[in-house]
């Protein structure tokens, strides 16, 4: 079972860009347009999904021969809501401002089909430095279009990043920009500029 | 045994569940005195914040409701908070609410915890929001859009008319809460 550092860094690579679960792949929009309000949500929400991404690779890779195929998915379901529950534990325990305003959308990264999509598509299949090397990768992918979607919005729908105030009392904040419609109209125009730079590389 | 069998698949669903229920048992004992002290705090901050000067705060409670009697260095009684509920914009808005039972006044209100849009209802923790109803005698409150002329309006928030109402109707039960607990009933 010789997995080459080449093959690890390529599935690492891929979640970051040509696979990236929010611009390529567009799946797990829920949280995507739901709490990217600001930077510091948009990175929590990114990292509690990273984690419960990565650490459910592992598991379902690691015991993917056990599972009888008719039962994978709920076994699948079973084992993301543990470590989604964990989080939310864990969130509610030492961040609690973190928790109360990410609030119900913690316990619903159980649903997130990014993940479950990754166990079903990836992890199940492929061995688990591989799937470590994937979870990595997804999650760092998720995570920074997360960040950047929320620093778009409450820069300009707050006037601050990561909550300091980097436009004077001057500017009059676009309050469509914090409500989700702004999500929409941010998603939309990242994903075009996206697209237009992939397309000038070939 | 064929890996497909009923049996086989009632077996493994039953292993993981009973797993994954032994870990979570774990997270939750290691984390529920930290959301405990958590929680705790926030409700110390919110009687601290609506009775200010408060040295001592003692928990009463009257018909089924708990009250937050506040008490200062010499033991006076300066007022009396009560945490009360309702439906906000988004969600349920908790907030906090301390009232002078001598002059029948309200000392502050502070919000717990609220759902609201940010930058628009979220504005309700804002002190300029706050601040209309420190003063206020206790009575129905009504919500103008212009800077108040008259005692009981206030002003709401632009762009957050309903949050800010339905603040205003949370602050009046609570007020009315207390005010029939103490026997003020006017």
């Amino acid at each position: 079972m010789a997995v080459k550092a080449k093959q690890l860094i390529s599935d690492l690579k891929n979640g970051l860009w040509q696979e990236n679960p929010i611009i390529r792949l567009v799946i797990g929009m829920c949280p995507t347009l739901a709490v990217t309000n600001t930077t510091e949500n948009g990175l929590a929400m990114g990292l509690a999904t990273s984690f419960v991404l990565i650490a459910s690779e592992i598991v379902i890779s690691l015991i993917k021969k056990l599972i009888p195929a008719n039962v994978r998915i709920p076994s699948y379901i079973l084992i993301i809501a543990t470590f989604v529950t964990f989080v939310d534990y864990f969130l509610k325990a030492f961040f609690p401002g973190i928790a109360e305003s990410l609030s119900i959308f913690v316990p619903l990264i159980v649903v997130n089909c990014l993940i479950l999509g990754r166990q079903e598509a990836f992890a199940s299949k492929n061995p688990t430095r591989r799937a470590i090397a994937d979870g990595v990768g997804m999650g760092l992918g998720f995570t920074w279009v997360l960040v950047v979607l929320g620093a778009i919005r409450e820069f300009f729908g707050m006037g601050s990043i990561f909550g300091f105030t980097l436009l004077g009392e001057w500017y009059r904040p676009m309050v469509i920009m914090v409500l989700p419609a702004g999500a929409f109209i941010t998603l939309g125009i990242l994903v075009g500029i996206m697209n237009y730079i992939s397309r000038e590389g070939k | 045994m064929e890996k497909n069998s009923t049996k086989n698949l009632i077996l493994t669903l039953s292993i993981i569940g009973i797993v994954s229920a032994l870990l979570l048992t774990f997270v939750y004992q290691w984390t529920t005195p930290y959301i405990q002290a958590n929680q705790a705090e926030t409700l110390r901050q919110a009687i601290s914040e609506v009775l200010p000067g408060s040295e001592e705060v003692e928990e009463v409670e009257i018909e089924g409701e708990v009250f937050y009697e506040g008490f200062d260095v010499q033991g006076n009684r300066v007022g009396v908070a009560y945490q009360n509920s309702g439906g906000g914009y988004n969600g349920s808005i908790e907030l906090m609410v301390g009232v002078d039972l001598d002059s029948e006044e309200i000392i502050r209100i502070s919000i717990v915890n609220h759902q609201e849009t940010p930058g628009l209802g979220a504005r309700i923790t804002d002190e300029e929001y706050k601040s209309n109803f420190s003063g206020k005698p206790f009575g129905d409150y009504t919500v103008v859009k212009t800077p108040p002329s008259e005692t009981m309006e206030v002003q709401a928030i632009a762009g957050a008319t309903i949050s800010s109402s339905k603040t205003t109707r949370i602050v009046e039960e609570a007020v009315s809460i207390i005010n029939n607990a103490y026997g003020g009933g006017s």
